[in-house]
């Protein structure tokens, strides 16, 4: 019966829209998953390739800089081993006073510290200053001055013989307390002088004058020549406190670690100083 | 130089960390970025400095908003930067004869990439920034470029000024300044007179000054109190010292870092007391040439060393 039929025939009808719809609808679920699918997959894709790209990236860098590094050994080696002929003969005219910082941990390597002054010995450096901060180094003066042979303390060092005819280097041993204490030492120095000078009628105001405090810098035991270059050994890239007054026109260079300096590294900087002009600001 | 940014995976650093620091260039730039970073630039290499604004052109590389062109870069730590950053900034005239210019126009693009310090420091939480502006030899130049350089910096502070009061930059001014153009001694104290209650960075210009210059005021000032009968001269100590020297202005006398630029390695004269055991980044860059880029790798070189020695007193 058609009614009966009907409801079927318009069920089937409806349900076969409503099916059409699900169909069609299943058909869209599908096309939006396959869609989203595909985006996660691209997605996911593009993002692989940069983490590719970055790695590969840092991995160029990397290998920039050990062949970097190869390069530096390779000088290093060629320097040391006399082949360029450019570090074999150096002008150390300009070089009047080397002065080397030490990390104090570093200091207690007293054959390391030999080994570094027998180099520069070795290539006619006439004055070397010698510093760490905890004075490790002055108390092992006596064990570092037997072994080089051939140093002096500025003490008994010659000062009278032109710097360039002296046959032996002079070895000077500083310490934090040549620094900023040296430097407050020579301040009550100073006024003290001053204080003496006023108690006996001279009122005048405090002219104090750089080369006034160098020499009370003297007077006090804390003088020393100026270092032209200063090599600083150790993991910081900072002079540790050196004595201040004495670092105005300094050139300062970061050698790295005591335990693994070079031969080549050491010349090298020391060639490089030797091409500084410096205007001292004017 | 070259700003390389992408949307990074964090890495591990430490494969870094044994490679020596070196001035800026494109691959410390990828050296440094180890962080993820949420890239919203459209181009990936930009080189702008101060320099290339004034004679260059300025170049429209980017699409970024001011915001994120001061905002502290990802391959910074907040926490790691610098509380004290001293600088000499060397290489103006060197700069100029590269081009052909004179000096004067070397020091004009040498007080537009301070300018630009100034602003990156303000954004990036650093609390002083002292810069070495006129050296007590630099009086031995020609006194035609010694004139220059003083009216230009006259202008440039009264330029500034309504700019560094809205960033609240307290600015002090220290060395011998009765050596300084009167008008310039005048203004001296009148910005530092504005200035004074400003609690942003502390900006300190050192003018007519030198490191042993300072220490020999500081005695002369503590002589001065020994005959009023405050202190005994066997009582001077360091402590004594350092209250009594130009630096006492500010809460943090100590850099922890210092930057020279044009590739020399030394000192001249600045600071000396206070440089004690202050990191030192001597920098290739000349002056004018000195931007964002090599600020951010100098900082991070500072950050990685402060990473692996921990802190230490400033």
């Amino acid at each position: 019966m058609l009614p009966v039929h009907i409801p079927h025939v318009r069920l089937a009808h409806l349900n076969n829209g409503c099916l059409h719809l699900q169909v069609n609808l299943r058909f869209m679920d599908l096309g939006d998953e396959i869609q989203r699918v595909l985006r996660s997959v691209g997605h996911n894709l593009v993002k692989l390739l940069r983490h590719l790209l970055w790695h590969l990236l840092h991995l160029a860098v990397s290998t920039w800089y050990f062949g970097l590094d190869l390069a530096h050994l390779l000088q290093h080696y060629l320097i040391s081993s006399g082949l360029l002929r450019n570090y074999k003969v150096l002008n150390l005219s300009n070089l009047r006073c080397l002065a080397i910082v030490v990390d104090s941990e570093e200091a207690q390597h007293t054959s390391r510290v030999v080994e570094l002054l027998s180099w520069l010995s070795a290539i006619g450096v006439k004055h070397v200053c010698l510093y760490d901060m905890e004075g490790v180094l002055k108390e092992s003066k006596e064990i570092i001055l037997k072994k080089l042979g051939d140093a002096r303390p500025p003490e008994v060092a010659d000062e009278r013989s032109l710097f360039l005819e002296r046959k032996h280097m002079v070895l000077e041993f500083v310490s934090l307390s040549d620094g900023k204490e040296g430097v407050a030492k020579a301040a009550s120095f100073l006024c003290s002088n001053y204080l003496k000078g006023a108690s006996s009628g001279e009122d005048q105001e405090p002219v104090f004058t750089e080369p006034e405090m160098t020499s009370a810098l003297r007077a006090i035991g804390c003088g020393g020549p100026d270092p032209d270059l200063l090599l600083v050994y150790g993991s910081a890239r900072c002079h540790l406190g050196f004595p201040a007054w004495r670092l105005r026109y300094t050139e300062i260079v970061h050698m790295g670690s005591l335990k693994s300096m070079k031969y080549g590294a050491m010349i090298k900087s020391i060639r490089k100083f030797t091409m500084v002009h410096q205007n001292y600001g004017s | 130089m070259v700003s390389l940014q992408l949307p990074l995976p964090k890495i591990n650093n430490r494969i870094f960390l044994h490679f020596n620091p070196k001035p800026a260039s494109f691959f410390s730039r990828v050296r440094n970025c180890s962080r993820a970073f949420p890239c919203k630039k459209k181009s990936i290499f930009a080189s702008w400095t101060a320099a290339d604004a004034i004679f260059g052109g300025e170049e429209e590389t980017t699409t970024t908003t001011a915001e994120e062109e001061w905002s502290l870069p990802s391959e910074l730590r907040p926490e790691l930067m610098p509380k004290h950053v001293a600088v000499i900034m060397d290489g103006n005239g060197r700069w100029a004869r590269q081009r052909n210019l004179p000096t004067s126009f070397g020091h004009k693009a040498g007080l537009r990439a301070l300018t630009d310090l100034i602003d990156l420091s303000c954004k990036w939480g650093i609390r002083v920034l002292t810069v070495f502006a006129f050296s007590t030899e630099n009086w031995l130049r020609p006194k035609l470029e010694v004139d220059i350089f003083m009216n230009l910096f006259e202008c440039v502070l009264k330029e500034e000024l309504k700019k560094l009061m809205r960033q609240d930059v307290r600015i002090s001014v220290i060395g011998d300044s009765k050596k300084l153009p009167k008008s310039l001694q005048k203004l001296k104290t009148e910005v530092e007179d504005t200035t004074r209650n400003n609690s942003g960075l502390q900006l300190i210009f050192a003018l007519s000054y030198t490191g042993q210059y300072d220490i020999v005021e500081a005695c002369k000032s503590i002589a001065e109190k020994t005959k009023d009968g405050m202190i005994q001269p066997n009582d001077i100590t360091e402590a004594v010292i350092e209250q009594e020297l130009e630096t006492n202005c500010t809460k943090f006398p100590h850099p922890d870092l210092l930057i020279r630029t044009s590739g020399e390695q030394r000192i001249s004269n600045f600071l000396l007391w206070q440089l004690a055991y202050t990191e030192l980044a001597f920098v290739k860059s000349l002056w004018p040439d000195f931007g964002k880029a090599d600020f951010v790798d100098v900082l991070c070189s500072f950050q990685q060393r402060q990473r692996r020695y921990g802190g230490r007193d400033s």
